[in-house]
């Protein structure tokens, strides 16, 4: 019993870590996929730089509500679901 | 030299990385069964070869020698043989969570069979047999077969190994964009304030120079040594 949950405990942390810097990377992207959208947009040459900030901040506020976010949960899920598949089939197929 | 230990601690390494796989991830024998028996094994220094001591339904009879599940079989040769051992694999690693070595030594023993009127079964199991450290692959499951030809597609670690490199991959991505957007701006920043650093000090050091060091540089430009 200990050892399954030392596993859950572990496996918490260790996915936790996965989340974090999976979150920290699509977040960079997403910024990143923003601002060249913005710079290489011939209408906006010379555009003010508030108004850029402006962008990237709507653009950024989008993706915070969006569903690839929200996908990212999908880090605890997969594990969690394969762990049982694991189980079933070597125990009981 | 320097070559030489770089090499051999790639090769190592390599080496580690495969032997772990190899050990870890299922294979599958097409094998005929010949016995099933429980054994008193001591276990020692090849300790880190067997189940942890707390994964479920071993039964520790002292500290050093455990009552093991063993199934013997035979290769389609007829001549080879394997000793399988039989037991749970805990709940961190090998992440098999197998719990129902019960089960699977009773169905092992049904598959029995002899020469005469063989019953062909493959073995799903891990790890390997070392005679001499007397260590012994972890049976997971077994199934019956049609005959000793069969050939099985090894899915799990087509999938196991995909992911892995799909996991590599991204890592690789996730560090990339990590070093674009983080350290790279840094970097250049620290590199013009260097730049600058050095104008000031050109500046300086043809001031210091005076008239005569300036026109002895003038001088050397013509000679194309520059300055």
């Amino acid at each position: 019993m200990t050892a399954i949950i030392r596993l859950l405990v572990f496996g918490f942390i260790a996915l936790s870590v996965v989340y974090v810097l999976v979150s920290l990377y699509s977040r960079s992207v997403r910024r990143e996929k923003l601002e060249k959208s913005w710079d290489t947009d011939p209408a906006r040459e010379g555009a003010a730089t508030a108004d850029r900030d402006a962008y990237i901040k709507a653009g950024m506020t989008a993706y915070e509500t969006g569903l690839r976010k929200k996908l990212i949960w999908l880090v605890y899920v997969l594990p969690a679901v394969t762990m049982g598949l694991i189980i079933y089939f070597v125990n009981w197929d | 030299m320097w070559r030489y230990i770089k090499w051999g601690f790639r090769i190592t390494l390599l080496l580690f990385v495969v032997g772990f796989f190899h050990y870890t991830l299922p294979q599958h024998d097409i094998v005929r069964i010949t016995n099933t028996y429980n054994k008193q094994t001591p276990i020692g220094a090849n300790w880190l070869f067997y189940s942890s001591g707390d994964s479920g339904t071993d039964t520790t009879v002292t500290d050093t020698i455990r009552d093991i599940r063993f199934i013997d079989a035979v290769y389609p040769d007829g001549e080879s043989v394997m000793v399988y051992r039989n037991e749970d694999t805990g709940w961190i690693w090998p992440p098999y969570f197998k719990y129902d070595s019960s089960t699977l030594q009773a169905e092992a023993t049904n598959l029995r069979s002899d020469k005469a009127a063989p019953e062909w079964v493959s073995v799903t199991h891990y790890g390997w047999r070392l005679p001499i450290f007397s260590i012994f692959p972890n049976a997971v499951a077994v199934n019956p077969v049609a005959g000793p030809d069969v050939s099985i597609t090894p899915w799990v670690n087509i999938v196991v190994l995909t992911l892995l490199a799909f996991g590599l991959f991204m890592l690789r991505r996730m560090w990339m964009q990590f070093r674009e957007r983080a350290i790279d701006p840094v970097v250049a920043s620290a590199g013009e304030t260097w730049d600058s650093v050095d104008a000031t000090a050109d500046a300086a050091r043809d001031k210091a120079r005076g008239v005569f060091g300036r026109f002895m540089a003038w001088l050397g430009t013509w000679s194309g040594k520059g300055r």
